[in-house]
């Protein structure tokens, strides 16, 4: 091919482009619309688990409770409680625990800065922070080995008690004082979104080391035990052994079930994942679907306006056309028409989403936004969707004057 | 130069049949003036597309040039349409969103002439038609005459030695018939052939030889 058919063929097109902006702008509004869609779904599933995972990563937490069966002949119900020294009992006996903490918890007046506020304080161990996800505000640490050892005078507090108590101000390194025993703030959680809890949201909870908690709060007994597997697949195992363990320790049948009880989250979260997935592959199939009609409409459209040239054909048949400069001229259009349409609506749909991703959060709420706001871009979805339509648009723009080409010149001129 | 044999022709829908041509033989000579004649049906414009390349016989054999055009290919017979004939349709057939210039240009770019040639050439077709002031209307801005001109012009591009005319005066007024008639007598003179297809008595009578077509055959 020479240089001068090229310059023709851009000629004309440009002669043409009134008629081609309609294609243009269908296939930029089919790109936009399904990239966005399919960008929220990615978003909305994205929150879920980002929610789902505010509590903690992988967390198996034990609780004490009542016996509903008798036990070589102790009576049914008597209160099983959990005691500090059942820590280092599990840790000992069950190997597929990775991680293990004790906490303690009660309501209690915290103050600072002339204010005083009621909110439940922890006491736990610097293992907790890595299991509940307590990520510290820059400048800050979560409770470490030795504070809980050394007994330390450290908070480490939620961000909604930091804007209590301090208001905008930095708490690091300012003191607070809880039952009267003052305690020098360490670091501040991070805003997070979380949707299970228990006593409320890690926002507005103040986490002291073990043994400092215990000069507060003088009860020996302790409120829950958390444990994070090495392996997640062996949590169903874990809680069968904790069970049995503490049944041999404090006497209940191993089949009690209400001896004890367990929060296995992630049990839960293979739920929560069944959801995300479906959630995911319906979005999916609205994208696939969307996808679909947006083809329909673009190739309807391709085709008719390649159909309607026939004559054109013809006429350049007749006048000796070879059928390559033909299908090439369709072919470039094509290419052309389809990389504008498809450039703009994932540039259109890149910065929207962007765009979108900049509106605030509240996390105090957490509500409908918090899954709205946060869609996500994906580079593969846009090149799944590309390779469909590409091929749909290719075949529907090109294949008339494919054909059309391949006839005898006098069957594309006769047509009108 | 032009030599059919038997020529048949049969257009076909579903289960019904029409025999457009039948077993037509006859010759046409370097530098020919000849004009085909018959009523409606009787096969003119079937025939005319023929010769032109633009269709294909269904049975009978074609010699152009001394080729079997039969034997060519597609691109050869593109290439034949291109260089060896031009071709006026009753119905101009130009492109409408190109310049009278850009229609005139086109057989040239398909023959891969460079910029130059093309525009000595565009000019000099532009001049003998009369239309060089009219070289960026498109169609649409043309009378029919001029447009009739303008795919004059277009079928001469690449000095073909056979000029096909379908009924060039059939949509113009008698003037501008006479002018078009004009300069086919004067392309004739210059020792081109021309075979064309006309309805009208007067105009065949300006052409050296009538063949006349009824019901699919030659009548003379």
């Amino acid at each position: 091919m020479n240089a001068t058919l090229p310059r023709f063929f851009w000629s004309e097109y440009r002669k043409r482009r009134k008629k081609a902006s309609l294609i243009t702008f269908a296939l930029f509004w089919g790109t936009l619309s399904v990239l966005l869609l399919m960008a929220f779904g990615r978003g909305m599933s994205t929150q879920f688990q980002v929610a789902f995972s505010g509590l903690g990563d992988t967390l198996i937490m034990v609780y004490g409770g009542q016996t509903s069966l008798e036990f070589e002949g102790l009576p049914k119900g008597r209160q099983i409680r959990l005691y500090p020294e059942d820590i280092d009992y599990l840790k000992d006996r069950v190997p597929e625990i990775m991680r293990i903490a004790p906490e303690s918890y009660d309501y209690f007046q915290v103050s600072a800065n002339g204010k005083e506020i009621n909110r439940n304080v922890h006491g736990t161990t610097a293992e907790f922070g890595v299991m509940r996800t307590q990520v510290p505000q820059l400048g800050g640490r979560f409770l470490d080995a030795d504070d809980v050892v050394e007994g330390r005078k450290v908070a480490f507090i939620g961000w909604k008690v930091a804007a209590d108590l301090f208001g905008a101000g930095d708490p690091v390194g300012k003191q607070i004082v809880v039952n009267r025993i003052p305690f020098t703030v360490i670091g501040v959680l991070v805003k997070k979104i979380q949707d299970s809890m228990y006593n409320g949201p890690d926002a507005d909870q103040v986490y002291l080391p073990f043994y400092a908690y215990q000069q507060i709060d003088n009860r020996r007994r302790i409120n829950q035990i958390h444990i994070q597997p090495y392996d997640a697949s062996q949590s169903k195992l874990i809680e069968e052994r904790v069970r049995t363990l503490l049944g041999r320790k404090y006497r209940f049948d191993p089949d009690d079930r209400y001896a004890t009880s367990f929060w296995n989250t992630i049990e839960n979260n293979k739920d929560g994942m069944a959801v995300f997935k479906g959630i995911e592959i319906f979005l999916g199939i609205i994208g696939v679907l969307t996808l679909l009609i947006g083809a329909v409409g673009v190739t309807n459209l391709m085709y008719a306006v390649a159909k309607e040239r026939t004559k054109e054909i013809g006429i350049k048949l007749a006048i000796g056309a070879r059928r390559r400069v033909i299908v090439q001229q369709f072919f470039l259009e094509t290419l052309f028409v389809f990389a504008k349409g498809t450039f703009w609506g994932c540039i259109t749909a890149f910065n929207v989403v962007n765009l979108i991703r900049l509106a605030p959060i509240n996390y105090d709420s957490f509500g409908i936004e918090a899954y709205l706001l946060r869609p996500v871009f994906s580079l593969q979805i846009f090149l799944v969707y590309m390779v469909i339509l590409g091929v749909l648009v290719f075949l529907s723009g090109i294949f008339p004057a494919f054909r059309a080409s391949r006839s005898n010149p006098i069957e594309s001129l006769r047509y009108e | 130069m032009i030599e059919l044999e038997g020529i048949t022709k049969v257009y076909r829908a579903g289960s019904q049949s029409l025999e457009a041509l039948r077993g037509i033989s006859l010759g046409i000579g370097t530098g020919e003036f000849v004009s085909i004649m018959g009523p409606s049906g009787s096969g003119k414009s079937t025939l005319m597309n023929i010769i032109g390349c633009l269709d294909t016989p269904t049975a009978g054999e074609y010699v152009l040039d001394s080729d079997k055009v039969a034997g060519l290919t597609f691109d050869q017979l593109a290439a034949v349409r291109n260089r060896k004939i031009g071709f006026v349709f009753q119905n101009f057939n130009l492109l409408p969103y190109a310049t009278a210039w850009e229609n005139i240009e086109l057989p040239m770019l398909f023959d891969g002439k460079g910029g130059r040639r093309r525009r000595e050439r565009v000019t000099e077709l532009l001049n003998a038609v009369g239309l060089y002031d009219w070289r960026d209307h498109r169609p649409s801005e043309l009378s029919g005459g001029q447009q009739q001109r303008v795919a004059l012009a277009r079928a001469l591009a690449n000095d073909p030695p056979i000029l096909l005319a379908d009924e060039p005066t059939g949509n113009l007024d008698s003037k501008s018939g006479q002018e078009i008639m004009e300069i086919l007598v004067e392309l004739w003179k210059e020792g081109r052939t021309i075979v064309m297809v006309t309805h009208n008595d007067h105009i065949a009578a300006r052409s050296g030889r009538i063949i006349r077509l009824f019901d699919g055959q030659v009548l003379s």
